[in-house]
């Protein structure tokens, strides 16, 4: 009954290494930065009751991981966030999330798009879709409250649908791409 | 409820965010209104695209082999301190254990969750708090006690297979609670959800015990040290003293192929100083030179002698020269090279003296090489990366442009570099051919945020794979020196220094075969003197070599490779049995019961256990050596020159063993043995004994 097992924390990490390392990645520009945030997250974890965080682990992670980035953030102001930091060019292809981002020009445009949100709404787009968190989730990560975030997530939403159709992209059409 | 645009729950309703009445109430807004509804489905075809196109992105970054185990580490020492902490609270736990079973007999999932989020609400609600109170943002209490709810949604989505530890949240969460239940001091809780505080911030509720583990781990929460920096203890190795072979018989050491010290020490002497005494690695100096010996005759990869005549220091004293020779291996024969270059571009590395130096060095490896050889480039500084993927040597002029593209800058984190590596060397595997990872770095050598131990330990598994590791040292800087030896030790490998393009030719091209290519592998000496001949003995150099006597047999652990072409030399200085080696014990035999041979005029016998490349199991093969009474004048050539060598490390040392020697002795015992000395290194070497006797005070 006891929480001897050290397990939980290694399931924690094959389920959420890979999402949160996108995430990291995503909020420094670089990969490497993003190994070293995620690994602190896991310790961090390792120093935490079980119970005080595996019915919100999700969240938790996220908002540690993400309080790292900051961190380094403004630690480190030449790092400019969510642009090719130098350091990514000798990165391997398939290590780079941008290369990666780009491979399909549909996915480019929307990631375009993406890209011209304001950060706030960037950020909550990034959890929903990408690491596919809850309202609630994604309300704990951040600090914010739920119906803010739904605020935001509905402008974004909308600001990319309103491109979609300016560009003369019809929805309608971009489901038979995706 | 009216359609407008900008209202957030149109989108709420596609995610499936809403609560049910909410939920309805949009329904029916969508059933009476044409343009809500046609609003609606545009928005939902966005949100599938945006979903579809940020997820599609087949990520490809893990975390890392040295990170993992680290974690691990973590995890590991965290559960045995909540075991500790458990045990101090067997009382409550009865009472806890009584709320488990009540969640455990429910039979309403959603009962129980209730149950339980109930339980833990109060202290994470607390957390929160903590967190937003600092932020200055802080969330209403109400909207955060409730958010441990479980969100149908969440299971609905199942985006990225992230919620699947939800499926398990009954009974998991119950047993979790419990724990809660027990320990319940939240001051570590609040901490842990707000990380960017430092760990060793005496206030913050960790307690010192958890701060000396996290340390011990090489874990430093505080924003001053985001990086460890590996900083090698500068103990200087004491040299082996005197042994009673009465005490002890047997002597035992690893062999080193190593030939490090040797070109710091030249460096030194030619820049005008004499070198550190610590830096001065006798077996490492004596393991430069090549000298002559028979090659293996029998099926064993390598030949042994032994020769033993008067020490040139002390006449009163012997010495015994073990050498011991790898076959060569026809260049034709070679087997197939994957190697990847692991390359320091950081800062430090601007000075000609290293990288343009290291870019040269591989580039006369490059022309040594065959063309269906395969090189990789790997660089790291301040990020690590594939500066080149593992390409044939037949395509040089790709290789050429990667080495040439290099710069140097940023700072060194080895750790990722090292890790990035070892995976292009395994992706690459050749079967049965040399993989090699050639690591160039002037040591000043930090591995990020990952500690050394683990590094040596990936090091050491990655060669019980058989992906072996090359080090190659360049530049003055001094303190990554045992670093670097002891992980080419742990990597199966070898270590060098470059100061010149003369060494990296002696190293990379004209000892080609015996960097790349191993021929035995944990090799372990053992010698067993025979107590009527040999009343104490003395191991020169090897100080950090030596095995306990047990070890020899023990096939785990880890001892020196050899390759290709490689010659090894000990040497051992003996006091033979006379009136005047010890007292006469009165109440005791100084040999209890000696064989046969021991009355023969062997004086000593050479095991030595291997094990093939790639094999597990040690072989044994053993050589007897006979003492003649040759006095050091009528020695070898070999022997002359290697005494001269040692007896110049001694004085370097400042050995309290080094007896009659001086520079100007070695100088005249060096230069008349220098024998055919074909690359001229015998010269060179009495060239360095003569201008360090210029340096003497």
């Amino acid at each position: 009954m006891t929480d001897k097992n050290p397990n939980w924390i290694l399931s924690a990490l094959a389920l959420y290494e890979k999402p949160l390392l996108r995430y990291g990645a995503r909020l420094l520009g670089s990969s490497e930065g993003a190994r070293d945030i995620v690994q602190e997250t896991f310790l961090e974890l390792c120093k935490v009751k079980r119970a005080s965080v595996e019915s919100h682990l999700a969240p938790w992670l996220f908002r540690v991981c993400r309080n790292r980035a900051l961190d380094v953030r403004r630690k480190d102001k030449r790092m400019q966030p969510l642009s090719e930091a130098q350091d990514l060019k000798i990165e391997s292809p398939d290590d780079s999330p941008h290369a990666i981002m780009e491979k399909s020009q549909d996915a480019e445009n929307l990631l375009g798009m993406v890209k011209k949100l304001p950060e706030s709404q960037q950020e909550i787009v990034f959890l929903r879709f990408q690491s596919g968190l809850s309202y609630k989730e994604i309300a704990e990560v951040t600090g914010r409250t739920v119906s803010n975030v739904g605020v935001l997530i509905h402008t974004a939403v909308k600001t990319i649908r309103d491109n979609m159709m300016r560009s003369g992209d019809e929805p309608n059409a971009l489901e038979g791409a995706l | 409820m009216m359609f407008k645009d900008e209202d957030p729950r149109l989108t709420a309703y596609i995610l499936d965010e809403l609560s049910p009445e909410d939920a309805a109430e949009v329904a029916a807004l969508l059933a009476a209104d044409a343009d809500a509804l046609e609003f609606v489905d545009s928005m939902k075809e966005t949100t599938q695209a945006l979903a579809a196109s940020l997820q599609n992105t087949d990520f490809d970054s893990d975390i890392g082999e040295m990170r993992r185990m680290r974690i691990a580490k973590a995890a590991e020492s965290a559960s045995k301190q909540s075991a500790k902490r458990l045990a101090l609270y067997a009382i409550p736990f009865v009472a806890a254990a009584a709320v488990l079973a009540l969640v455990v007999l429910s039979k309403d999932g959603s009962q129980a969750e209730h149950v339980v989020t109930q339980a833990s609400s109060n202290s994470s609600a607390e957390a929160n708090r903590e967190t937003f109170g600092r932020r200055g943002n802080r969330a209403p209490a109400g909207e955060m006690e409730s958010s441990t709810g479980l969100d149908s949604s969440k299971v609905k989505s199942g985006l990225l297979g992230v919620f699947a530890l939800h499926g398990r949240r009954g009974t998991g969460t119950a047993a979790a609670s419990v724990d809660n239940e027990v320990n319940g001091d939240t001051g570590n809780r609040a901490d842990a959800y707000r990380p960017s505080v430092p760990a060793a911030e005496p206030t913050n509720g960790l307690d010192a015990q958890t701060r000396r583990q996290m340390e011990s781990l090489g874990y430093y929460g505080g924003e001053d040290l985001p990086i460890q920096q590996i900083q090698p203890p500068p103990e200087p190795v004491a040299e082996s003293s005197f042994v009673h072979v009465v005490k002890d018989p047997l002597s035992t050491f690893s062999i080193d192929v190593d030939t490090a010290s040797y070109s710091q020490m030249r460096r030194s002497v030619m820049g005008g100083w004499l070198p550190n005494p610590g830096q001065v690695r006798i077996e490492e100096m004596l393991n430069y030179f090549s000298y002559d010996y028979a090659s293996a005759n029998t099926s064993a990869p390598f030949g042994v002698i032994g020769e033993v005549a008067q020490a040139p220091w002390n006449s009163k004293h012997k010495l015994v020269r073990i050498g011991i020779k790898a076959k060569d291996i026809e260049d034709g024969r070679r087997r197939r090279a994957n190697l990847v270059f692991l390359l320091d571009v950081s800062g430090s590395m601007n000075n000609a003296d290293k990288l343009p130096l290291i870019k040269k060095s591989f580039g006369m490896l490059l022309d040594a090489l065959e063309p269906e050889d395969r090189i990789a480039i790997v660089v790291y500084a301040g990020a690590s990366g594939l500066a080149l993927p593992s390409t044939a040597v037949a395509k040089r002029g790709r290789i050429l442009n990667a080495l040439r593209r290099l710069q140097s800058g940023g700072s060194t984190n080895g750790g990722a570099g090292i890790e990035l590596a070892y995976k292009i060397a395994q992706d690459n595997f050749i079967e049965g051919g040399v993989n090699r990872v050639i690591l160039a770095t002037d040591g000043d050598f930090n591995v990020g945020t990952v500690a050394r131990e683990d590094l040596v330990q990936l090091i050491e598994n990655k060669a019980k794979q058989d992906v072996f590791l090359t080090v190659l040292g360049v530049g003055m800087s001094s303190h990554g020196d045992t670093t670097m030896e002891t992980l080419a030790d742990k990597g199966n490998g070898n270590y060098a220094y470059i100061d010149t393009l003369n060494e990296a030719k002696k190293v990379l091209v004209d000892q080609l075969q015996g960097t790349l290519v191993t021929v035995a592998k944990d090799v372990k000496l053992q010698v067993e003197f025979n107590p009527k001949r040999v009343a104490e003995y003395r191991l020169i150099g090897y100080e950090n070599r030596r095995l306990a006597n047990k070890d020899f047999r023990d096939d785990t652990k880890d001892a020196g490779e050899i390759g290709a072409g490689h010659r090894v030399t000990a040497l051992y200085e003996i006091v033979p049995v006379s009136e005047e080696s010890g007292p006469e014990l009165r109440y005791q035999k100084t040999n209890r019961q000696s064989t046969a041979a021991a009355d023969s005029d062997e004086l000593l016998t050479i095991k030595i256990r291997y094990k093939e490349p790639t094999g597990t199991k040690s072989k044994l093969f053993s050589v007897a050596v006979a003492d003649a009474n040759t006095s050091f004048s009528s020695a070898s050539v070999d022997f002359r020159f290697a005494s001269a060598v040692a007896a110049f490390g001694m004085v370097l040392r400042h050995s309290r063993y080094k007896g009659d020697s001086s520079f100007a002795q070695i100088e005249s015992w060096a230069d008349k043995a220098r024998g055919s000395d074909l690359f001229g290194y015998r010269a060179e070497f009495v060239r360095i004994v003569r201008r360090a006797k210029g340096l003497q005070r």
